[in-house]
């Protein structure tokens, strides 16, 4: 059973490497330099890694949940858990400029009737 | 050439079975669905990721004005990349 499991992992892992170093030599093509199958391997390797980080994040979620039903909502939660400090500063500097602006604003009116 | 272009790209079932293959617990694996909206969603990450990680790496050798992209350029972008992303 277990043969078969990491027969099938190989399997996808040989499918991931395959996209990737097709989207590499295209990549190649257009700017004419071509890509070591080294850097292949290790983008393909990232690809698959980065596959088993978020499968492991959304199942630590999931067990929170009731149902265990990973929903679009816990999905962008945890695309954005770390993107959601970065939104809120900008926000908060937006606010302040906005502010500024509208200050600035009501001061160049009132000195325009005095 | 187009046609060629859009067939480049991660299938929908691979991502699906790559991601239900690292899920820990029996119990989860049986209970959990991955809705397809989800799915498509991560899609688009996946093909967002690595044509990103292959022009960098482009771009990295063309700085360093080699003629070819080896592994050191991409080790130098890597962890740009993963914090990106």
């Amino acid at each position: 059973m277990s043969v078969d499991k990491e027969e099938a992992h190989q399997r996808l892992k040989a499918a991931v490497h395959y996209t990737v170093s097709r989207i590499c030599q295209k990549m190649g093509e257009d700017y004419r330099r071509e890509f070591s199958r080294q850097v292949i391997a290790a983008i393909a390797e990232t690809a698959v890694r980065q596959c088993d980080i978020f499968a492991k994040d959304l199942e630590a979620f999931a067990r929170q949940q009731i149902e265990c039903l990973i929903c679009l909502y816990l999905f962008q939660s945890i695309y954005i858990q770390n993107k959601s400090e970065e939104l809120n500063q900008e926000q908060r500097d937006l606010k302040k400029k906005s502010t500024g602006k509208r200050k600035s604003r009501d001061t160049e009116e009132e000195e325009s009737r005095q | 050439m187009a046609e060629r272009d859009a067939e480049i790209g991660f299938k929908k079932e691979t991502v699906s079975k790559l991601l239900s293959s690292f899920f820990k617990e029996d119990k989860t694996r049986r209970k959990c669905t991955y809705p397809t909206d989800c799915l498509m969603m991560h899609l688009l990450i996946c093909c967002l990721i690595f044509p990103e990680a292959a022009v960098r790496s482009q771009k990295q050798a063309e700085s360093e004005d080699c003629d070819q992209v080896d592994i050191e350029h991409f080790e130098k972008i890597l962890p740009q990349l993963l914090l990106d992303f």
